[in-house]
């Protein structure tokens, strides 16, 4: 039968492959544990049993998500909550098809033992593609009057002094700044997740669009993407296996331990504080909670319902 | 094995041969100790100046790489401020740069958005080395916005000259694959004439080629050259997993290792030094140096098994032969002392067979003057003196069993001599004991009834034993043939004097007491001839003394004339006489038996009768010497005349 079997595969997986849809999606950023999921779904083939041809794109440390989604460069992307409705509100409507983070990552460390929230007139590092904009938001409502510093390299001005204080995300950067040897407080972080402000950040997006017009593609992504997340949480050491050939690949400057921690960071996220499941799913205070924020600061004048997010 | 250590704690040999390669042992074992530690130290001091000297060797190469760096900066920084008006010619400058900077991989001169207004929104000119060409690049676009990215942003913040974490670089070739490179850059702010950050130059050092350029000198086999950034992160190391992609604190994130935390905050504190620690799994001394322009660290690190190699495999060999000549020197111990002490293998043979009663056994003669040879002859001599002892001993044994049985007849004969047989109740209750201290004694007690009279006498010889003996047998004769005559009491003591006193060279002499009642009126007379007084129990049931005129003792004083002393009536009175064996009794604290204590055994119940009175007494001695060896002969005679 072995002898047998690797001809009829040879036979059936043209003909598999034939039928599958070609499907792009590209993650926040560079290869990691944050997006082991749907490398997962990939590598296990859920993918392929929904019929998909997913490829993963990438992009550059410079590049933004949203700006691929918004070029026609993939067809799904993650974004954060906030990113999101600015997206929608700025006239790109986004469907969400699948919400994996439960709850905000985002930090403020402080390079030198300070509490963030009280550094008036610092220089903080922000993220160019990504999921600073509720942090900033919040600084602003707060009446912080940071230097905000727009970059790719956070972790390395950061290191430096270049900066004091960067935005980061707990399982990320966080553990990056620990890996440096640099002695940070607990009082110098100031963590989203346990403050007024915790709005759940990655979820999947494809443009409206897109979903009108291949709605069960979209949805088969998000169904594998989700069996993805399941295998990984049950399976984190094969998992980090998987993450680290893409990282390897991809030349990330990271290692197995990193992203172990990552990924234990990230399930934890997914987790609802108040069901203590992953519920894979919009919660509608959350989505009024960031309108608010961002109304607030002015980054939004009009908010974006739930109903505008979903299909 | 049971067997092996049986047979080892029966032979001598074996023992002596142990204990002495013990102890040569314990000396080696001290000794390889001591030379092993001061060996050690000298290796230590050793590898410290050798990897000191390594490592010096490759700070200075580094040094002049990184000099070489900082120079070539200077000098394109001249370039493009002298030519700032012509954008046209940065291409050419980061190629000249490149080319003339040995080591270096890529050179970037870059400005701000729109600097030059009439050209593009990204201006980097960028020249870097692709195998052995040159290659040049207008860096910059929607997809690679240079000035988010460290290289860029670094001197533009901190507005002086710095040196990078390290990064991947990105190139994207003709083919659109995107090519990496792991560099870390030397980085120049460009300031316009107001100091306004106008760019930035940045040359590129490729991490591999830098790894490749100080990991060609090790001090040791398996030692290895590591350079770790201001973060950590390790610029050179031979590991490919660990170069780039981890810091020096990577290990202790999951686990601690405070050793590895220790020498990262050393290192990267700026420090020099030589530290000893585990270092994936291996122990190892890491010697490290600062670079103090870069804020990097530059460390040798040489493991433990390298540096002391040479000195583990003398000490093995040293371990090896000192166990080889433990062991020959067991074998020829073992045999030496084995044929030393042959003799006294025999010795023992014989000597068992002398234990066993063979005292004919003939011993080995050895000629031998050492301490065996004179074991050998002691031994002899003492087989000999024992066989003599042994015949002297069985001699003296048969004469002191004849002498006992001799002893025995006398004692016979003495016991035979003392009256046995008691008179009725009627109108005497009498009745005597005597009990010899040795197998025959001095004491004696005798009575008589004679013409209504009981005549009757206790009597205590100077001294014990057989000539004692002798003279109680004479004094009993003298006493017993001077009562048919019924004579005075003091009669009978002047007969018996005379008797004594009589050829009495030994100077030994008697006490008695002789007393004579009238059995109808119960008159007694009675002569005390240096003898203890007679107790009695009066009416009221309490004993007491019986107040007599001492004399002196019989056979002192020939001629002596004994005085003598009456009492009215004693019917119904117990009279004890007795002899000082009973009053002077010694127990084991040698406390007397005493004459109050005496005096209180027989007042202690009412008489009943005169052998009761005897048997209460006994029992009241005995008590009190509570097994004590009797140290006199003990005599006494009761009695009490009845109406």
């Amino acid at each position: 039968m072995k002898r047998i079997l690797p001809l009829l595969l040879l036979l059936v997986l043209p003909l598999a492959a034939e039928a599958q849809e070609h499907f792009v999606f590209t993650p926040q950023s560079s290869a990691q544990a944050q997006f082991a999921g749907y490398y997962a779904a990939l590598e296990k083939g859920f993918y392929a049993e929904e019929g998909l041809d997913v490829e993963i794109v990438h992009p550059f440390a410079t590049q933004s998500a949203a700006d691929h989604i918004r070029e026609g460069k993939c067809n799904a992307t993650t974004l954060p909550l906030t990113l999101a409705l600015r997206t929608v509100a700025g006239g790109l409507p986004l469907v969400n098809i699948l919400q994996t983070s439960m709850n905000s990552a985002t930090v403020i460390i402080s390079r030198w033992g300070d509490d963030p929230l009280t550094m008036h007139g610092a220089k903080v590092t922000s993220f160019r593609a990504g999921f600073g904009q509720s942090a900033r938001s919040f600084v602003e409502m707060k009446g912080l009057d940071y230097e905000w510093i727009m970059t790719a390299s956070a972790v390395n001005l950061f290191i430096a002094g270049a900066v004091d204080a960067m935005l980061g995300r707990s399982f990320d950067e966080y553990y990056r700044i620990l890996e440096t040897g640099i002695d940070i407080p607990e009082k110098a972080i100031y963590r989203f997740e346990n403050g007024e402000f915790n709005i759940q950040q990655e979820g999947v997006y494809v443009t409206r669009a897109y979903y009108l017009t291949h709605r069960k593609q979209a949805e088969a992504f998000a169904r594998a993407s989700r069996k993805g997340w399941a295998w990984v949480a049950d399976h984190q050491e094969e998992a980090l296996d998987i993450v680290m050939r893409y990282t390897k690949e991809l030349r990330v400057a990271t290692n197995r331990i990193l992203q172990q921690l990552m990924l234990k960071e990230v399930l934890r996220l997914q987790q609802d504080h108040d069901t203590g499941l992953r519920e894979f799913r919009v919660r509608p205070d959350m989505v009024e909670k960031a309108n608010r924020i961002l109304l607030d600061s002015g980054s939004l004048t009009t908010p974006v319902t739930l109903e505008e997010l979903l299909p | 094995m049971k067997h092996f250590l049986d047979s080892l704690r029966r032979s001598l040999s074996a023992k002596l041969s142990i204990w002495v390669v013990l102890f040569t042992a314990m000396i080696l074992l001290a000794s390889l100790f001591y030379s092993s530690y001061v060996a050690r130290r000298y290796v230590r001091v050793e590898a410290v100046q050798r990897a000191s000297q390594v490592l010096e060797n490759s700070v200075l190469k580094l040094m002049n790489i990184l000099e070489d760096v900082e120079l070539a900066a200077d000098n394109l920084e001249w370039l493009v401020y002298r030519n700032l008006e012509h954008p046209e010619l940065m291409m050419d400058y980061s190629r000249s740069t490149v080319q003339g900077t040995p080591g270096l991989n890529g050179c970037s001169i870059s400005f701000e958005p729109y600097y030059y207004k009439d050209r593009y929104y990204y201006s980097a000119y960028s020249g870097y080395l692709d195998e052995d060409t040159i290659q040049t690049v207008q860096e910059g676009g929607d997809d690679y916005q240079y000035f988010y990215l460290s290289w860029y942003q670094l001197p533009k913040l901190l507005n002086q000259p710095c040196w990078t974490e390290p990064y991947c670089d990105w190139e994207q070739d003709d083919s659109s694959d995107m090519q990496t490179e792991k560099l870390v850059s030397y980085c120049k702010p460009l300031n316009d004439p107001d100091g306004n950050f106008i760019g930035s130059i940045s040359l590129d050092i490729s991490l591999n080629w830098l790894s490749k350029t100080l990991s060609s000198v090790q001090p040791y086999p398996h030692s290895y050259v590591v350079l770790v950034s201001r973060g950590g992160t390790f610029l050179v190391h031979p590991d490919p997993d660990k170069l780039f992609y981890q810091t020096i604190y990577t290990g202790t994130l999951l686990d601690d290792d405070p050793e590895l935390e220790a020498l990262g905050d050393s290192m990267l504190d700026q420090e020099e030094g030589m530290r000893s620690l585990k270092i994936d799994g291996k122990r190892s001394y890491v010697f490290y140096t600062p670079l103090k322009s870069t804020g990097w660290s530059m460390g040798i690190v040489c493991p433990e098994r390298d540096i002391f190699s040479g000195f583990n495999r003398l000490r093995w060999l040293v371990i090896g032969i000192g166990l080889l000549g433990l062991v020959l020197m067991f074998i020829v111990c073992f045999r030496v002392i084995r044929q030393t002490l042959r003799p006294l293998s025999n010795l023992a043979v014989q000597a068992g067979n002398i234990a066993d009663g063979h005292f004919d056994t003939i011993l080995p003669e050895d000629p031998r003057q050492d301490e065996i040879g004179t074991l050998s002859r002691s031994f002899a001599h003492m087989q000999t003196s024992l066989v003599t002892y042994i015949d002297e001993l069985k001699r003296t044994t048969a004469q002191r069993e004849r002498i006992e049985s001799e002893l025995q007849v006398a004692r016979d004969i003495q016991m035979g001599m003392i009256p046995r047989v008691f008179p009725d109740k009627g109108d005497i209750d009498l009745f005597g004991v005597m009990v010899p201290a040795k197998e025959v004694g001095g004491d004696l007690y005798d009575f008589y009834v004679l013409d209504g009279k009981l005549y009757f006498c206790v009597g205590d010889v100077s001294g014990k034993g057989i000539p004692a003996s002798l003279l109680m047998a004479m004094a009993l004769t003298v006493f017993r043939v001077a009562v048919q005559q019924a004579p005075p009491v003091t009669e009978i003591a002047r007969q018996l004097n005379e008797a004594l006193s009589a050829e009495n060279d030994q100077l030994m002499f008697v006490t008695m007491f002789i007393g004579a009642i009238d059995l109808k009126t119960g008159r007694m007379a009675f002569c005390n001839c240096g003898h203890n007084p007679p107790a009695f129990l009066r009416k009221d049931g309490k004993a007491s003394f019986v107040p007599s005129e001492p004399n002196i003792p019989l056979g002192v004083t020939p001629g002596y004339v004994f005085k003598g002393q009456e009492v009215d009536d004693v019917r119904g009175i117990p009279i004890l006489l007795y002899t000082d064996g009973l009053n002077e009794a010694e127990n084991e604290a040698h406390e007397p038996f005493g004459n109050d204590r005496l005096l209180e055994v027989m007042g202690s119940a009412p008489y009943d009768d005169a052998e009761e009175m005897i048997g209460r007494m006994n029992d009241a001695v005995k008590a009190h010497v509570a097994g004590a060896e009797a140290s006199d002969d003990l005599t006494m005679l009761c009695f009490r005349i009845n109406h």
